[in-house]
């Protein structure tokens, strides 16, 4: 019976919708859940939902870290905040993986705090997933993108790192036989970009262990070109946020329009049913959670809006990385590659 | 409302070192036990008709117990006549004699010794046309715990252990109710009609209420949650019925009321870890769940940790300083009081009702 430890207190909707998830997981998986935060609530919120108390540990964390922390600050002054007990069940080896909604700042900082990182590696990469074209049946719907924030700045060694490590989840996690990796940059042609740009092109050219397919653009990215898209952390979270506003954007700005028009009112309600399912299909609230690569342990950073759907996938995810052998597969294609 | 399970008011810290467990019953107190059938003591499936139409015909070594439950009934028996207790074990079922012939070989499997089982005559009922009430529940359960009390000395302590599929909590809790004086006969027939019982029954369910000598006399209603239903949903019930998630809770908790031995706590755990592969975490994490609850103390639950690790079902955890210097004193709490609060029935048939439960 694996055990993930869950950061009860973290996210826009912690600590109910958390508990939820992990309360519907107690009843579906083997998985056991280490809660962690404020005991008392929890408890009163597990006792009105059904769940299974076999699979269920709580661990008492008499602070938890708000979104709108500063994310060092926190991490450094609250000290027994459930974000960093939490890390410390999985350090510990109590558990062995960890998730948690809470603030994406915090988490990176409060990781590089209480895990280790893996000797191999240069930075860690916080990834996540986004919707794209599915060109083929059985392709994911969804496509991997690292760094997304936690290595503002990158070198080329260090974003050939992320491709690896990028192409390795996606292999042992999304079960993509050859995860066809790409770079983000400004246009297809190599000798595009800045410096670092050209020589991780280079580089990732050479390595004959990954598939890469080249650079990609920003109007490809929805695209089924690629599995795994590299870029540097600024870069990745500037896309990541402007992906996620998209399509509630297009719905809102149709909407705002359509009181002017009969003829949009009237286009509107024949559309209705696709704007759903678009606004769904873009819902990061519904999509689990994705890795922090780069440490000895697992840890899966859910989307801070994340519902219990969203969070009971994540733990699922985290459960489902130690079992495939996530952390020696990285280990493996790293020593691999460098 | 007065209780016969009020905690032990002994004074002095060294009253805390009996694990926060309850004064035990005299020796001379019977102790019985009611055990409801069907998703109590066995994992009867009936959720679909195809399901319901199997079970007569299914073979005793086809039937299966829901895990521990056999280890705690055998243990329950031993604990009591060990302390020179006499003990009494009933089954009381909803299904029709028929299947009885299967269940009895199944409790002889299971080595159950018990002093009665009755099976409610769906036939007899059929051949006087009373369709509807095939599953009426709540008037057959009620009146047939009150006869069964009337035949009991009036110093005998119950223990009630049903579930979360139809009406065992607002029946066991109508008859600890009835039983103890604190539900008027008068107000029966109302609640009962709430429960839409057939009137015959009502009539004598009344006679019997009235007839029997009030006596707190349900110690503690059990209620296997195998649907499961969020714990808070019963709470209405009070104190007194404590819903369960495995039988290594209630054990626990038998063991707090003082009619279970550790040794019959351990053997329930070891059944459930050798015949339905329940690794130690379960168990850990059980004791901490019904501990959260406030059904068992902290002291208590720290003396059954220490005895599960010893049988080498737990791992042994490391006692905190404090606990060295003070021993569980310092930390203990008083469990819950199993005295009955007043239930508001009229909202809860009124709930019950609307949802078809009682039909």
């Amino acid at each position: 019976m694996p055990a993930v430890a869950v950061d009860a207190m973290g996210g826009e909707h912690a600590p109910e919708e958390v508990v939820q998830a992990v309360a519907a997981v107690s009843l579906q998986t083997d998985i056991e859940c280490v809660l962690v935060g404020d005991a008392g609530r929890l408890e009163r919120l597990l006792e009105s939902t059904a769940y299974n108390p076999e699979r269920i540990a709580l661990v008492h964390a008499s602070e938890s870290i708000a979104m709108n922390d500063e994310p060092r600050s926190a991490v450094r002054y609250k000290r027994k905040a459930s974000l960093t007990l939490t890390l410390r069940q999985v350090a510990s080896g109590r558990c062995v993986a960890a998730v948690s909604a809470g603030n994406p700042g915090a988490a990176i900082a409060a990781s590089l705090r209480e895990l280790t990182v893996l000797p191999q590696l240069h930075k860690a990469a916080m990834t996540s997933v986004y919707p794209r074209a599915v060109e083929h049946i059985g392709q994911d719907p969804l496509a991997l993108v690292l760094d997304v924030g936690a290595t503002v700045r990158c070198t080329a060694a260090e974003l050939v790192q992320f491709a690896v490590m990028g192409a390795t989840y996606a292999r042992v996690i999304s079960k993509v036989a050859e995860p066809r990796v790409a770079l983000l940059n400004m246009g297809r042609d190599a000798t595009q970009g800045d410096e670092v740009l050209i020589a991780a092109h280079r580089r990732l050219r050479e390595l004959s262990a990954i598939s890469f397919v080249g650079n990609i653009e920003g109007h490809e990215l929805t695209s089924g070109r690629a599995d795994v898209v590299v870029c540097e952390g600024l870069l990745g979270n500037i896309v990541l946020k402007l992906l996620e506003s998209v399509a509630s954007a297009a719905v809102d700005l149709t909407s705002a329009a359509a009181p002017r028009s009969w003829r949009l009112r009237a286009g509107m309600a024949i559309m209705a049913g696709g704007s759903e399912r678009l606004r769904a299909q873009a819902d990061y609230a519904t999509y689990g959670g994705a890795p922090l690569l780069g440490f000895e342990q697992v840890f899966i950073k859910a989307h801070a809006r994340s519902k219990a759907a969203a969070i009971a996938n994540a733990v699922k995810v985290a459960a489902k990385a130690a079992r495939d052998g996530l952390v020696p597969a990285l280990k493996a294609a790293l020593t691999e590659t460098q | 409302m007065t209780s016969n399970g009020t905690p032990a008011r002994r004074r002095g810290p060294a009253a805390w070192f009996g694990a926060g467990r309850r004064a035990a019953a005299p020796p001379s107190e019977r102790v019985v036990f009611r055990w409801d059938l069907d998703k109590t003591y066995l994992l009867s499936e009936f959720e679909s008709l195809r399901e319901m139409m199997r079970i007569p015909f299914e073979k005793p070594e086809d039937k299966v117990a829901a895990p521990g439950v056999a280890a705690l009934i055998r243990g329950l028996r031993e604990s009591a006549l060990g302390r020179g207790r006499a003990v009494r074990v009933y089954f009381l079922s909803a299904s029709p004699p028929q299947i009885g012939r299967a269940i009895r070989r199944k409790l002889e499997l299971d080595g159950i010794v018990y002093d009665g089982i009755t099976f409610k005559d769906q036939l007899q009922r059929l051949f006087r046309g009373k369709f509807r009430h095939l599953r009426e529940q709540v008037g057959y359960k009620l009146t047939e715990l009150l006869k069964a009390r009337s035949l009991e000395p009036e110093t005998a302590r119950e223990y009630l252990f049903g579930d979360d599929w139809e009406s065992d909590p607002l029946i066991y809790s109508l008859y600890a109710d009835i039983a103890s004086g604190g539900l008027a006969p008068s107000d029966l027939a109302e609640l009962l009609r709430g429960a839409r019982v057939d009137p015959p029954l009502i009539a004598e369910a009344q006679q019997l209420a009235t007839a029997l000598a009030k006596r707190e006399v349900v110690t503690r209603i059990f209620i296997n949650l195998e649907r499961p239903t969020p714990p808070a949903q019963l709470r209405a019930y009070g104190p007194r019925l404590v819903p369960t998630f495995n039988y290594f809770q209630t054990a626990a908790c038998l063991f707090q009321d003082d009619v279970l031995s550790s040794d019959g706590v351990v053997r329930v755990a070891r059944a459930l870890v050798e015949d339905s592969h329940y690794e130690a975490t379960q168990l850990e994490n059980s004791l901490a769940d019904i501990e959260r609850r406030g059904h068992l103390t902290p002291a208590t639950a720290a003396s059954l940790r220490a005895a599960l690790a010893a049988a080498g079902l737990l791992a042994p955890t490391p006692r905190r300083l404090s606990d060295r210097l003070f021993g569980p004193w310092h930390r203990d709490r008083r469990p819950k009081s199993t005295s009955a609060a007043m239930i508001d029935y009229r909202t809860l048939l009124g709930v019950q009702s609307a949802e078809g439960v009682a039909e």
